[in-house]
């Protein structure tokens, strides 16, 4: 008889977790997945690919998005869709996706996009991205995952970061970062990441 | 009016004192020390806090990752002398030099978005030399020439010996850094900048003893140390 109320509490937590996971499949059809693609995948350089992001990372950009730190109009319409109590179950649910390799574009561009990476560029102070982002730019519970993006999203991220139109970086290093980076540093870069599986 | 007028002059002696300054030393942005002229190894604000704070190499770890992009994992920095190795150092150096930094008493325009107060309190700055400190620092730190080695170690028994002690160890209790195993175009570069008032904090003493060094001098006593043992004496 003791046992009743725990397990009817255990049954009720339950249900519960099964809708959690019900609302975050419905979100995800009705409001994510046109733009990022099934399972996160996107498919349209514009929008990022988020399968197996860190989760921690997609919550912060989500909560951005909800509080205004970050602005992005496409975003706009399904923000209205959602609220802070949807968003860790957005995010796990992106942790959890499997990514699917992509084609980067120029292949000439890799050796230099790597070096970058790898080591930086002393020269302008540019750190090098391996320090925070890890070897084969999986990220970490702080720092987002970078393999397998679109060149183009992330060559208008770091873009956005060096003129400051994206400021929702932590005490302001990505735009350090970012500012300290050529053109074609950039254009090396995301295609090296975008290489990364 | 008074008071400004004496800080004033209290300025533009401590930049005659660094003779050969073609470019004045940066004042304190807004740090420990903005209020005044420059006194080295000023004990208050917020290195005192970290001096203070106990120190957790495992959250230092963690921490370091910002820093590492540049400094490199295992804090070995790079031979090529863009950034100095931080393994090994004693843990007063790294805490006098992060809070120096971001205070704006050295000039580090590179580092100093990376240490700023929004990326590292006090206590994050005690894990993280907390963390370094502990490194091993190996003997495959950047070397100079060899050419000159005995000038070098004449130079640096005769100037440099009573506060960086025989080995390159510094001294952690006076905050003077341990050379050894340090890259020897870093060590250069910072002598240079040492010399000719351009780093920011140096201490007074030093500024006078690299003022009678010439490039030669401070090449051949660069390299003595850059051979010196690495690690723990």
């Amino acid at each position: 008889m003791c046992c009743a109320p725990g397990l009817g509490l255990l049954f009720a937590l339950a249900v519960m977790a099964g809708a959690a996971r019900a609302d975050t499949a419905a979100l995800v059809a009705s409001q994510c997945m046109a733009c990022h693609g099934d399972g996160g995948n996107s498919v349209v350089p514009m929008f990022p690919r988020l399968a197996g992001q860190q989760a921690q990372y997609v919550a912060k950009q989500l909560r951005d998005f909800l509080t205004g730190k970050r602005k992005n109009e496409v975003m706009a319409p399904s923000l209205a869709q959602f609220k802070d109590a949807d968003v860790d179950g957005l995010a796990a649910y992106y942790a959890a996706q499997k990514r699917t390799p992509i084609t980067p574009g120029n292949d000439k561009l890799l050796a230099a996009g790597k070096a970058l990476y790898d080591d930086g560029n002393t020269q302008s102070g540019v750190p090098a991205c391996v320090g925070c982002h890890q070897p084969e730019g999986l990220g970490n519970d702080r720092y987002p995952g970078l393999a397998g993006q679109h060149p183009g999203y992330a060559a208008t991220q770091l873009q956005q970061f060096k003129s400051g139109a994206r400021n929702n970086d932590r005490a302001k290093v990505m735009r350090a970062v970012a500012a300290r980076m050529s053109d074609d540093e950039i254009a090396a870069v995301v295609e090296f990441l975008a290489s990364l599986p | 009016m008074i008071i400004r007028r004496a800080i004033s002059a209290a300025c533009l002696l401590v930049w005659a004192v660094s003779a050969s300054a073609q470019t004045p030393p940066p004042k304190a942005a807004g740090g420990d020390a903005a209020d005044g002229a420059y006194v080295w190894n000023a004990m208050q604000g917020e290195k005192l806090v970290a001096l203070g704070a106990r120190g957790d190499a495992a959250r230092g770890e963690i921490t370091f990752e910002i820093c590492q992009g540049c400094h490199r994992t295992h804090a070995l920095g790079r031979p090529d002398g863009s950034y100095p190795r931080l393994a090994g150092q004693h843990i007063t150096v790294l805490i006098k030099q992060m809070t120096d930094v971001r205070a704006g008493r050295r000039r580090n325009d590179v580092m100093l978005p990376f240490i700023d107060k929004h990326v590292a309190s006090p206590q994050d700055i005690a894990d993280i030399a907390a963390y370094l400190t502990k490194l091993p620092s190996p003997p495959n730190n950047g070397r100079g020439p060899g050419s000159d080695l005995a000038r070098g170690q004449k130079i640096y028994e005769a100037d440099c010996v009573s506060c960086h002690g025989q080995g390159g160890q510094g001294d952690a209790a006076q905050f003077y850094p341990r050379l050894n195993g340090q890259h020897y175009k870093y060590m250069l570069h910072e002598m240079i900048q040492i010399r000719n008032g351009m780093r920011g904090n140096s201490n007074p003493r030093m500024v006078e003893v690299v003022k009678t060094l010439n490039d030669a001098d401070l090449e051949a006593a660069a390299d003595y140390l850059s051979r010196l043992p690495t690690g723990q004496p």
